[in-house]
């Protein structure tokens, strides 16, 4: 009896999972190609919302939903967002995906987010003319060709990678270096990546893994010598960036944390002395966004953002233009959306025009690399 | 061998041992008692994490605190016990008892519900940013033990004493008290107990009072060695702790006191050493698969834990 109860509690911690995985009704992979009405349209937002990154995808939310009752405001459009929490787990994101790809009124997605979210939807999104444009999937190969549907605002991590190699052999002359992955879709290329780059330069490797909703990495610093300068950690939770940092300096480690862009999070991952890469500037800094910042502190109860949000927001903006701008005759497809899409144009709040290359990626954009002293960020490169 | 990095492993794995040692605890003490396994404990420790941070901000912080520091921190811990221990008794008025009759499988999907309800009323409630308890602003990461070339904060020493001391509290009020006679009885023979005068139901709440009060504490405790508290934390949590309770033994005191020790120097253990052990072929990432390794070969092998008894059927 014992045991069968065990095992029952453990099928139910399975159960767990499953039931977590399957907050959406699963729906047919239809590919609509019927024309829809411009007056009931919604844009998906796939991302975390729960979840270890939950904070991320809150945030993009945010900003997401500040864009479109601006955009409403400005243009008498009618926009409404749809939600699809990915909880950072691909099975999810497929699942919500799914949804976004059987609900006629969705005609362009945010998102995924995450790059595991693009690589379980790229496909579905594609056989359904289903533009999608993220805001933040860096992973290189999302716009290798194989999703002719997904776009991007933020540059790849083929950029991120050689810059942050660059900054870390170059800059702060590491001779040992600790790459952690944190096992994913996004993780894993962009450590390896930087992994191969640093030794290229002679610079000493070494490799470690942890798991994306782990918070405590005491062992794995233990695993850290002394004479490490820095441990690049390729995160997409920032408050883990921030933990290890904490950690490394309780075992009086001298190496300091440099995040990748998963970890740019001002209020989140603050270091006594660290750094983070992150795909675009953060507005805090840039005396052009101010009336923009203003404008959204009033919208939004939460103020706290970063680099997320407003790259966001951006995704939105290129959205609902393709939406409005296929919607010129009163009725739209959702291939006509992805035509317009990929003919995007417009003043980015990043400065500048933001246009797409004919893969998907923004042109031409870099990373931003921050210093971090005292919990304080200043861009640095 | 590299003795610095033992120590320290040593250290890690006791300080995270403790944590699941508390958990466990909450875990066996409920099914030593009605054969149910809460697999809502885990969101218990959880809320018990932000009762702590909140009690933190209402002294005023972590950067400045409104009275003495060893006064915040047990204020934090006795603020979630009392947090937990109640909503464990609400957990089991509403959504135990009124299955207590009903096929076994009931309440294990009852305890599905109210684990998903607490993190999502907590994500309602606080959002989705992790909250911090800046720890190093409370207690200084130079403040500790050093021994030759270790240094040890004394939050760790903080986390490992108040958990074997409410360990030892615990086993004294089992082993000593009114009380504990009356669960002890409760979980021999509930029938028999109720028909020798003992309230059970009063046992029951209590016993849910205390267990869920453990699970609050070493959610503070959690918060102040770890740093960060999130929505979902108490899953993990709960996980490895359930998974100690089974090894150390379930429904056995002592078992998941030494269950929580064991998995917790294993995870440490596993993280340090894994990739020395294979050559190379795994890495760190792969200390969970040695933990759940491990409930595996118990399961196979000594079903019954560490310290428990394996049971008897009449037929």
């Amino acid at each position: 009896m014992r045991n069968g109860l065990i095992a029952a509690g453990l099928a139910g911690l399975v159960a767990a999972a499953v039931v977590s995985a399957a907050v959406a009704k699963p729906a047919a992979q239809a590919a609509p190609a019927q024309i829809a009405a411009c007056t009931n349209v919604s844009i998906g937002f796939l991302g975390p919302l729960t979840g270890p990154a939950g904070f991320l995808g809150q945030e993009q939310l945010s900003w997401l939903r500040f864009g479109v009752q601006k955009y409403n405001k400005a243009n008498g459009t009618t926009f409404k967002v749809a939600l699809g929490d990915t909880q950072l787990k691909a099975p999810v994101a497929r699942t919500q995906a799914r949804r976004f790809v059987s609900d006629s009124n969705v005609l362009a997605v945010v998102g995924g987010s995450e790059s595991q979210a693009v690589v379980v939807s790229g496909n579905l999104f594609e056989k359904a003319d289903l533009a999608s444009i993220s805001g933040s999937a860096t992973q290189t190969n999302l716009t290798n060709g194989q999703f002719r549907t997904f776009f991007r605002v933020v540059p790849n991590d083929s950029i991120q990678g050689p810059q942050v190699v660059t900054y870390v052999a170059k800059n702060l002359k590491a001779k040992n270096v600790v790459v952690i992955d944190s096992q994913d879709d996004y993780s894993l290329p962009l450590a390896s990546a930087i992994t191969r780059g640093l030794r290229a330069r002679g610079v000493t490797v070494s490799r470690e893994s942890v798991s994306a909703d782990d918070t405590d990495f005491s062992s794995v610093v233990a695993n850290v010598d002394s004479n490490v300068n820095v441990v690049v950690f390729a995160t997409q939770v920032a408050s883990a960036a921030n933990t290890l940092s904490n950690q490394l300096r309780e075992q009086g480690k001298k190496a300091i944390v440099f995040g990748t862009d998963g970890a740019y999070s001002p209020s989140q991952f603050k270091p006594r002395i660290g750094y983070v890469s992150v795909f675009a500037p953060d507005p805090h800094f840039d005396p052009n966004a101010r009336a923009l910042i203003r404008e959204y502190n009033r919208y939004s109860k939460n103020k706290e953002f970063g680099a997320f949000g407003p790259a966001t927001y951006m995704a939105g903006l290129v959205a609902m233009t393709a939406i409005k701008n296929a919607c010129a005759d009163g009725q739209v497809t959702r291939a006509e959306v992805t035509r317009q899409t990929r003919r995007t144009n417009i003043r980015s709040i990043f400065g500048g025009r933001l246009r797409f290359s004919a893969k998907g990626d923004p042109l031409p954009t870099k990373f931003v690399i921050y210093k971090i002293s005292n919990g304080k960020y200043s861009p640095v490169g | 061998m590299d003795w610095d990095k033992l120590v320290q492993l040593l250290v890690n794995g006791v300080t995270l041992g403790s944590v699941y040692a508390l958990v466990a605890l909450g875990f066996s003490m409920v099914y030593g008692i009605l054969k149910l396994l809460n697999l809502a404990h885990g969101d218990v420790l959880m809320v018990g994490a932000f009762v702590g941070w909140g009690v933190l901000g209402w002294l005023g912080g972590a950067q400045d605190p409104t009275v003495a520091v060893w006064l915040v921190i047990v204020l934090m811990i006795l603020a979630a016990m009392v947090g937990g221990g109640l909503l464990g008794v609400a957990i089991e008025r509403f959504a135990y008892r009124p299955l207590r009759r009903a096929p076994r499988i009931a309440p294990l999907i009852s305890a599905l519900g109210v684990s998903f309800f607490l993190q999502n009323s907590v994500l309602l409630l606080f959002g989705a940013n992790f909250r911090s308890y800046d720890s190093f602003d409370l207690v200084d990461v130079g403040v500790g033990v050093d021994w030759g070339p270790f240094h040890i904060w004394v939050m760790r020493i903080v986390v490992v004493v108040s958990a074997l001391a409410m360990m030892a509290g615990l086993w004294l009020l089992v082993t000593r008290s009114k009380l504990g006679k009356a669960m002890r009885a409760t979980a021999f023979d509930r029938e028999a107990a109720a028909m020798m005068g003992i309230d059970v139901d009063r046992v029951i709440v209590k016993t849910f009072f205390i267990g869920s009060a453990l699970a609050g504490a070493a959610g503070v405790l959690v918060g102040l060695v770890f740093f960060q508290i999130n929505h979902f934390m108490g899953f993990n949590y709960g996980l490895k702790g359930f998974t100690a309770a089974v090894v150390g033994g379930i429904g056995s005191i002592p078992g998941a006191m030494v269950g929580g020790l064991f998995i917790g120097l294993a995870e440490a253990f596993s993280v340090g050493y894994i990739e020395d052990f294979t050559r190379g072929r795994l890495g760190s990432a792969f200390s969970d698969l040695v933990v759940f390794l491990i409930l595996v070969v118990f399961m196979l092998l000594r079903p019954q834990g560490i310290f428990g008894k394996p049971e008897v059927k009449k037929v």
